[in-house]
C-alpha cells in the first residue's frame, strides 16, 4: 500500500492524484493523437487522389463521355445470332449462313491452333523455367549456397528475371530472333525462372539440414548434400509451385501475342484492331474457356500430386 | 556388465560388408534399394519430357536462337553502353512514371469501392439468394478470368488511346479480384458481434457498419494495399497496347531504336516497383500492426 506511485501502460498516477481522472487525461489524450492521424491520413490520401487526377486527366466529362462508348462498344462486339439458323450448316455454296454459330466462328479452325500453340508455349516455357529456377534455387538459398558472393549473384540474379515484366522481355526478343512464339517462349520461361526461382530458394531455407549434415558426415561432397539431402525433401513441393506457374503462364502466353510473340493473343490483338464485330467476343471466349479448363486441370493433378490436406 | 557392447564395438570395427550381406539387406529391405517398377516409370515419365522438351524446341524454331543478327546484337550492346544521356527526355520518362502510378491508384481505387458492394452480394452469409449469388460470382470469376492487358486493349478501343483506358481496365480486374477476396473476408467474419449489434434492434445499414465493418476493415485495407502493389506492375505494361503510362514511353523508345533509353526505362520501372512495395508494406503495418498479414 506504501507504493507512492503505480505505473501502467503508458501513463503514470502520482500518489495524491485521482486514478480515475489521469485515466481519462489519458484517454483523451490517446483519442486525440488517433484523431490527429486519421486526419493526416486522410489528407494525405486526398493530395495523393488529386494529384492522380490531374496527372492522369482522369476527369469526369471524360468518363462520361466515354462511359456510352463502353457499352456502345461492347454492343458492337456481340454476336448477331439469329434463333432460327443458329445450327445451320455451310449453303450449297460453302458459304455459312449469317446469324448461325457456324458463321460466328467460321474461323475456329485458326483459332484451335493458336490455342494449341499457345498450351506448348506454356508447357515448354514452364519447363525451361522451373529448370533454370531448380539450378538456380540451391545457391540462391542461404543456409546451403557455397559461398555468400554465389548467395548474391544467384539471388539478384532471380529478382532481376521476375522483374523484368513478361511482355517487355517478349518485345525485345521479338526483335532479336524474330516474330513468333520461340521470343514468347523465351520471355515467360527467364520470367518464370525469376519467380519459381524465389520461391524455390525458399522453400530451400525452410527444409531440414540434417540429411545434408548426415551426407556431409559421410564425406558427400556439395553436390551430394544437394542431391541426396536437400531434393528429396523439397521435390513435392517445387512440383506443385511448378503446376502453379502452369496456370500463371498460360494467361501470359495468350497476352505476348501482343507484341508478336505467338499464341492467340496475336490473333485478338488482330481482331481487335482491324475488325468491329462479332470475332472479338469469339477469340475473347476462347481465351477464358481456355483459362477456366487449365485451372480445372492443374487443379485436380495438384490435389492428386500432394494430397487436399497440403495445399494450404 | 560391460562386457555386452564392449563386443559390439569390436565387432563393428572388423566388420568389412560382402556382396552376401548387401544380398541379405536388399532381401529384407527391398524398397531401400530402389523398387524397379518404380525406377522404370520414373525413367519414362523423364523420356516423355525430354522428348517433348526436344519436340518443342524444334517445333519452336530453337535454332534462331543462335543466329542473332546484327541488329540484335547492336541492340543488346545498347542496353548496356548508354550514349547522350544530356539529351534524353527525363521529363517524358518521369511523367510516364508518374502517370503509371496515378492509373494504379485510381484504378484500385475505384475497383476497392465497387468491391465493397459487390463482395457483399458474393459472400454466403450477407446475400441468402443462392441464384443472385452464384450470378455474381460467376461475372467476377469473367472479370477475373480477363487479363488486364486484354481488358486495356478493349477499352483502347473503346474509349480511345490514353490514361483513361488504364484506369478501367485496372478498375475491372481489381473489381474482379478485390470482391472475391472481400466476400470471402465477409465470410470469414465473427457471427457474434453481428449478432449482438442486431439484438439491439439495429437496422440492416447499421448491422454492416458496427458488426462486420470493424471487423473487416484491416483486412481490406491490407488487401486493397496489395491489389495496388500489383496494380502498379501491371499498369506499367498498359501503355504498350496504347493506354497511357511509362509502358507507352517505353515502347515509343523501343520502336525509334533508343535502346539505352529503354535499358534506363527498365530500370526505373523496377525501382519504383520496389519503391511502393516497401511504402505500401510500411502503411499496411500501420494499420494492421507490424504482423506480417
Amino acid at each position: 500500500m506504501a507504493s507512492p506511485q503505480i505505473a501502467t501502460a503508458g501513463f503514470v498516477i502520482e500518489a495524491g492524484q485521482d486514478p480515475v481522472r489521469v485515466f481519462e487525461k489519458h484517454r483523451a489524450e490517446l483519442i486525440r493523437s488517433r484523431l490527429m492521424m486519421n486526419i493526416g491520413m486522410a489528407l494525405l490520401f486526398l493530395v495523393l487522389l488529386a494529384i492522380s487526377i490531374v496527372v492522369s486527366r482522369f476527369y469526369p466529362d471524360r468518363l462520361w463521355a466515354g462511359l456510352p462508348r463502353i457499352f456502345e462498344y461492347f454492343g458492337t462486339v456481340m454476336p448477331n445470332l439469329e434463333g432460327d439458323k443458329l445450327f445451320l450448316a455451310r449453303g450449297a455454296d460453302g458459304k455459312a449462313v449469317e446469324g448461325s454459330i457456324l458463321y460466328w466462328y467460321s474461323d475456329l479452325g485458326k483459332y484451335l491452333q493458336l490455342l494449341f500453340e499457345t498450351i506448348l508455349m506454356a508447357i515448354t516455357a514452364t519447363m525451361l523455367g522451373a529448370g533454370m529456377a531448380f539450378l538456380l534455387s540451391f545457391p540462391a538459398a542461404r543456409n546451403l549456397a557455397p559461398a555468400r558472393w554465389i548467395n548474391l549473384i544467384a539471388r539478384r540474379t532471380t529478382e532481376v528475371f521476375r522483374g523484368v515484366p513478361e511482355i517487355v522481355m517478349a518485345l525485345v526478343l521479338v526483335f532479336a530472333v524474330g516474330i513468333g512464339p520461340l521470343a514468347g517462349v523465351i520471355a515467360i520461361a527467364i520470367h518464370t525462372a525469376g519467380a519459381l526461382g524465389k520461391l524455390f530458394s525458399e522453400v530451400n531455407e525452410n527444409a531440414s539440414m540434417r540429411p545434408v549434415e548426415g551426407m556431409r558426415s559421410v564425406g558427400g561432397t556439395w553436390f551430394d548434400e544437394v542431391r541426396f539431402g536437400v531434393v528429396p525433401q523439397v521435390l513435392p513441393n517445387f512440383v506443385s509451385y511448378s503446376l502453379l506457374r502452369f496456370e500463371i503462364n498460360v494467361r501470359a502466353s495468350s497476352i505476348v501475342g501482343f507484341v508478336g510473340a505467338g499464341g492467340i493473343g496475336q490473333e485478338l490483338n488482330h481482331t481487335i484492331s482491324f475488325y468491329n464485330d462479332d470475332r472479338v467476343m469469339a477469340v475473347l471466349i476462347m481465351i477464358v474457356v481456355l483459362v477456366t479448363v487449365i485451372d480445372l486441370i492443374s487443379e485436380r493433378l495438384r490435389t492428386r500430386l500432394i494430397g487436399r490436406e497440403n495445399l494450404i | 556388465m560391460s562386457e555386452v557392447p564392449m563386443r559390439d564395438v569390436r565387432s563393428a570395427r572388423a566388420m568389412t560388408v560382402s556382396a552376401g550381406d548387401v544380398a541379405a539387406l536388399r532381401a529384407q529391405f527391398p524398397d531401400a534399394f530402389g523398387n524397379r517398377r518404380q525406377q522404370v516409370t520414373t525413367g519414362l515419365l523423364w523420356g516423355a519430357a525430354i522428348t517433348y522438351l526436344l519436340w518443342s524446341l524444334w517445333f519452336f524454331d530453337f535454332w534462331k536462337l543462335f543466329f542473332f543478327n546484327e541488329r540484335a546484337t547492336r541492340m543488346f550492346t545498347e542496353f548496356f553502353v548508354w550514349t547522350d544521356m544530356a539529351g534524353w527526355d527525363y521529363a517524358g520518362i518521369y511523367q510516364g512514371l508518374a502517370e503509371t502510378i496515378a492509373m494504379a491508384f485510381l484504378g484500385t481505387l475505384l475497383g476497392s469501392l465497387a468491391a465493397l458492394l459487390i463482395a457483399f452480394a458474393a459472400a454466403r452469409n450477407t446475400m441468402r439468394n443462392n441464384l443472385i449469388r452464384h450470378a455474381v460470382r460467376r461475372f467476377l470469376d469473367l472479370l477475373r478470368g480477363i487479363d488486364s492487358l486484354i481488358w486495356a486493349l478493349v477499352f483502347v478501343r473503346a474509349v480511345g488511346l490514353g490514361p483513361l483506358a488504364g484506369v478501367l481496365s485496372i478498375f475491372v480486374s481489381d473489381a474482379g479480384t478485390l470482391s472475391k477476396l472481400y466476400s470471402e473476408a465477409i465470410e470469414n467474419v465473427d457471427r457474434k458481434e453481428v449478432e449482438g449489434v442486431r439484438a439491439t434492434g439495429a437496422s440492416p445499414v447499421k448491422v454492416i457498419r458496427f458488426g462486420y465493418l470493424p471487423q473487416i476493415s484491416p483486412v481490406f485495407i491490407s488487401l486493397s494495399l496489395y491489389s495496388f502493389e500489383s496494380s502498379v506492375r501491371s499498369a506499367t505494361i498498359l501503355g504498350i497496347v496504347g493506354a497511357g503510362g511509362i509502358g507507352k514511353v517505353l515502347v515509343d523508345r523501343f520502336r525509334a531504336g533508343f535502346f539505352d533509353q529503354v535499358a534506363f526505362v527498365v530500370i526505373n520501372i523496377l525501382i519504383c516497383v520496389f519503391v511502393i512495395d516497401w511504402l505500401s508494406g510500411k502503411v499496411r503495418a500501420h494499420f494492421i500492426g507490424a504482423k506480417p498479414h
